[in-house]
């Protein structure tokens, strides 16, 4: 093997690991680009207000949009108060125990579970057992449980963050842990237990996979009335039109993904802006 | 009066600690519990090591070896493009990088987190797709090879953002001991810096491996969904997410077809726990140092 | 004997202190006279500061904390006590000021607030009890007309003093200071020894410091640790000008410490 100069090979690395990084990011501005590009001209306020006409080959997404938005907004009820509280015991309650071991053990394993899993398991028990039925319901049910790690994980993050002095200061003046955590350690968690909130929000509109048996409907053109109903979802709706119904329009289908996108990403940015606003304005 | 208020309110946070444990173990018992009533009917080795899914035959077959050969191929595939690249992507942006523009490259790498799956998939399927099968002059776009790809990019955010974590946090007297060395910035990196960001960085690897995985719309709208044991990366295959995801609507509940879907559903828990809790190991030992 | 019994304000009785089974604090037994000043002082790893955490139960939060031996507050024992209640009863101050943070109102009235002390809503009572802590604690003429800005914009010293005034709107009985100057200046310093001298009229006073010349300024009378063990305990003015114990005289002459 030939022995380069070392300030030679450093050049030549340095060059090869930009590379490495262009390429890592090049694809998602690709992705972006050819939705935007194939699928703007559709776009209008008829396609975002309006039922589905034509065996879905015209018309708008409205009630996909309904949908998602409705099963996204049960899942975040859901997930959000139980994911904190389970953030508030790990952080501010449990010793290094057993139990406390299997507890993070069994975040772990709920993070890594497939989403098409998480869909099974939905079917099996909401759908079934319980007899939600294919609703809302059961999809938010499902996704809330998929995400619930990710939402403890954060929040605990956000707790922890918190300085240990204040929870010290609080306490030897004689309140009690509860109301240490109450009004001195949750108001300072807020903003990151929220930004965590929003990006889990961001992420779970863009799922398939559980909510392939558990809430979405092939076609279905009307409004949800109940959490009870079947509802269209807008990936599921995306997953359908690009698949599985012939001579459908480019245009539409380029369309419907990229309002399935731009919700999300905005959804993203507003996290990311929310969490430089508030490490921003941070108190100590 | 505030004592008893406080004491409900401890009891529910302590529950809601525990929710955990119970959610993973009644995920695990619904999947045993229809898994164990499909091995009494259909043996388990049959099911493992059988070449043919004939889910709808008569008799069936239900032999998910093309099924499990379907996702390695696709995982390994997608492992040997996103692996190298999302170190080196990790090493420029933690070490190399100007101050300046390290913050964009993270958040453009972690934009493609928040891309939903089926998004992907649906690119994959019309732009890469038709791209693969003219350039290698195939019958279909729809391969392991482009499965590989794609999944190679949603592979990308974890790997880069967990590995460049890891080298960020190699204590600096290490670096500083090899440049008071004379060792140029590059030799640091390849010699002090990736060996004890290691544990860190085969975390990220394994957390990567388990996203491909458990991945199901974009595999099933870009693999072809053939469950046969292909002859080379240029054919289609399916994975064992994609055929839940394609079957379940079909069948009938309870019946074989759907037990067997809960079958695999198993052997996926098994394989993401497996693949997690390593992970999971190394990011405590890198943490601990 | 009956008398003096009568004086005490608190009473330790034979207490050793644990870290992981690492003993920090061994068979510490003395008493704390109502309405003085006591100073503790010592080089570190004394365990002066684990015994000022265990008169108000600071430790126990700490899994790897244990005890032997007991502390009684007016002879009642204090491992027997509510904490919370016992916090009330026993303030402590830390040596880094801790503002909590909100504003220099809201840090008076959190406590009394958060104890049920005052009945909602009521502005004027919460405003009398701001004003007297604040007073008390020598704080009142420097941020009355800004009661309503953030405490952390404070001065060190001011911060430490409001710490002061949080522990005096819960009207305690004994408050205990953990170095409460070790990141201040010198007129920081003075203006919270004088506070605390003017305090000690109303609350007994327990002052753990490492400066020594402060321990001789304020205390009433003070006491020796080393290496977990109570050397000496006197009179300010007798030990530090005829301490009993060699090593007494060995630290507060700056031999070692």
């Amino acid at each position: 093997m030939i022995k380069l100069n070392p300030k030679l090979s450093q050049k030549f690395a340095v060059a090869f690991l930009f590379c490495a990084t262009i390429v890592a990011i090049i694809p998602v501005v690709i992705i972006i680009f050819i939705i935007i590009k194939n699928g703007y001209s559709a776009i209008s306020l008829e396609f975002l207000t309006a039922m589905p006409t034509n065996g879905m080959r015209s018309g708008g997404i409205f009630p996909a949009i309904v949908g998602t938005l409705s099963i996204v907004f049960c899942a975040i009820l859901i997930t959000l108060p139980i994911g904190v509280c389970a953030a508030i015991y790990l952080n501010e309650y449990a010793k290094d125990t057993l139990l406390t071991r299997l507890i993070k053990l069994a975040i772990v394993n709920l993070a890594g579970i497939p989403s098409v899993v998480y869909g099974l398991f939905g079917l099996g028990i909401f759908v079934m057992f319980l007899g939600f039925g294919v609703s809302i319901i059961a999809g938010a049910l499902t996704l809330s449980i998929m995400e619930l790690p990710v939402i403890i994980t954060t929040a605990r993050g956000a707790l922890n963050s918190v300085p240990p002095a204040f929870r010290e200061a609080s306490l030897a003046l004689g309140v009690s842990r509860w109301q240490t955590i109450r009004h001195i350690v949750l108001p300072n968690a807020l903003p990151g237990i929220l930004t965590g909130a929003i990006l889990s929000i961001a992420r779970i509109s863009g799922e398939t996979a559980p909510i392939l048996f558990t809430a979405a409907a092939f076609y279905l053109p009307h409004i949800p009335r109940s959490p009870f109903d079947q509802v269209m979802a807008l990936p599921y709706h995306l997953y359908i039109i690009s698949t599985q119904i012939p001579n459908m329009p480019k245009n539409i289908i380029f369309a419907t993904a990229l309002v399935l996108l731009m919700m999300v990403l905005s959804m993203s940015l507003i996290a990311i802006i929310a969490r430089i606003y508030f490490r921003k304005r941070r108190k100590w | 009066m505030r004592k008893i208020k406080d004491d409900i309110i401890e009891k529910i946070i302590f529950f809601c600690g525990i929710l955990s444990i119970v959610f993973v173990v009644l995920i695990f018992g619904f999947l045993i519990k229809e898994g164990i009533s499909f091995f009494k009917e259909f043996g388990i080795v049959d099911f493992i090591i059988g070449k043919f899914w004939y889910p709808s035959a008569n008799p069936p077959e239900f032999g998910i070896l093309s099924l499990i050969v379907g996702s390695v191929l696709v995982t390994v595939g997608a492992c040997i493009i996103a692996v190298p690249v999302g170190i080196m992507a990790a090493v420029y942006i933690s070490e190399l990088a100007p101050k300046q523009i390290k913050d964009i490259l993270k958040s453009l790498v972690e934009l493609m987190a928040a891309v939903p799956s089926v998004v992907i998939g649906f690119v994959g399927m019309v732009s890469l797709a038709p791209l693969v099968r003219v350039f290698f002059n195939i019958p279909t776009g729809l391969t392991a090879f482009t499965g590989s790809i794609m999944l190679a990019f949603m592979a990308m955010p974890t790997i880069v953002t967990i590995s460049e974590d890891a080298i960020r946090s190699v204590p600096w007297q290490y670096k500083e001991g090899a440049f008071a060395l004379g060792a140029t910035k590059w030799q640091t990196i390849r010699r002090i810096v990736l060996k004890a960001a290691m544990p860190g960085i085969i975390a990220a690897i394994m957390l990567g491996i388990g996203r491909v995985i458990g991945e199901t719309m974009a595999v099933m709208m870009i693999t072809g969904n053939a469950a046969h044991i292909p002859h080379s990366i240029f054919e289609p295959v399916r994975t064992m997410t994609a055929t839940i995801a394609a079957e379940m609507g079909e069948t009938v509940t309870g019946g074989l077809h759907y037990r067997a879907l809960f079958a695999i559903a198993l052997v996926l828990f098994f394989i993401t726990f497996l693949v997690n809790f390593i992970a999971d190991l190394f990011l405590g030992r890198s943490k601990n140092k | 004997m009956k008398t003096n019994l009568y004086q005490n304000k608190m009473l330790i009785d034979d207490l050793s202190c644990f870290f992981s089974n690492k003993c920090v604090l061994e068979n510490v037994s003395l008493s704390i006279i109502k309405n003085e000043i006591l100073t503790i002082i010592g080089p570190s790893n004394s365990g002066k500061t684990s015994f000022l955490r265990t008169l108000n139960r600071m430790n126990d939060f700490n899994s790897d904390f244990s005890r032997k031996g007991n502390v009684f507050l007016d002879e009642e024992n204090i491992f027997h006590m509510n904490m919370e209640k016992l916090r009330m009863r026993v303030g402590m101050l830390f040596a880094m000021p801790i503002p909590l943070p909100m504003t220099v109102y809201e840090n008076v009235i959190y406590a009394p607030k958060r104890l049920g002390v005052i009945k909602h809503g009521k502005k004027s009572e919460m405003d009398a009890i701001v004003e007297q802590a604040l007073r008390d604690a020598s704080l009142w003429d420097e941020v009355k007309d800004r009661l309503d800005s953030s405490a952390m914009k404070m001065s060190g010293g001011q911060q430490q003093r409001l710490c002061i005034a949080r522990i005096l709107a819960i009207n305690p009985e004994v408050i205990l200071f953990d170095e409460p100057c070790s990141g201040l200046d010198p007129i920081s310093t003075a203006k919270v020894e004088e506070t605390m001298i003017a305090l000690k009229k109303r609350y007994t006073i327990v002052l753990v410091t490492n400066n020594v010349k402060q321990a001789s300024r304020v205390g009433d009378r003070t006491a020796f640790f080393l290496m977990g063990r109570l050397i000496e305990i006197g009179g300010t003015a007798k030990l530090f000008v005829s301490p009993k114990e060699q090593k007494t005289n060995d630290y507060i002459t700056g031999r070692f410490g």
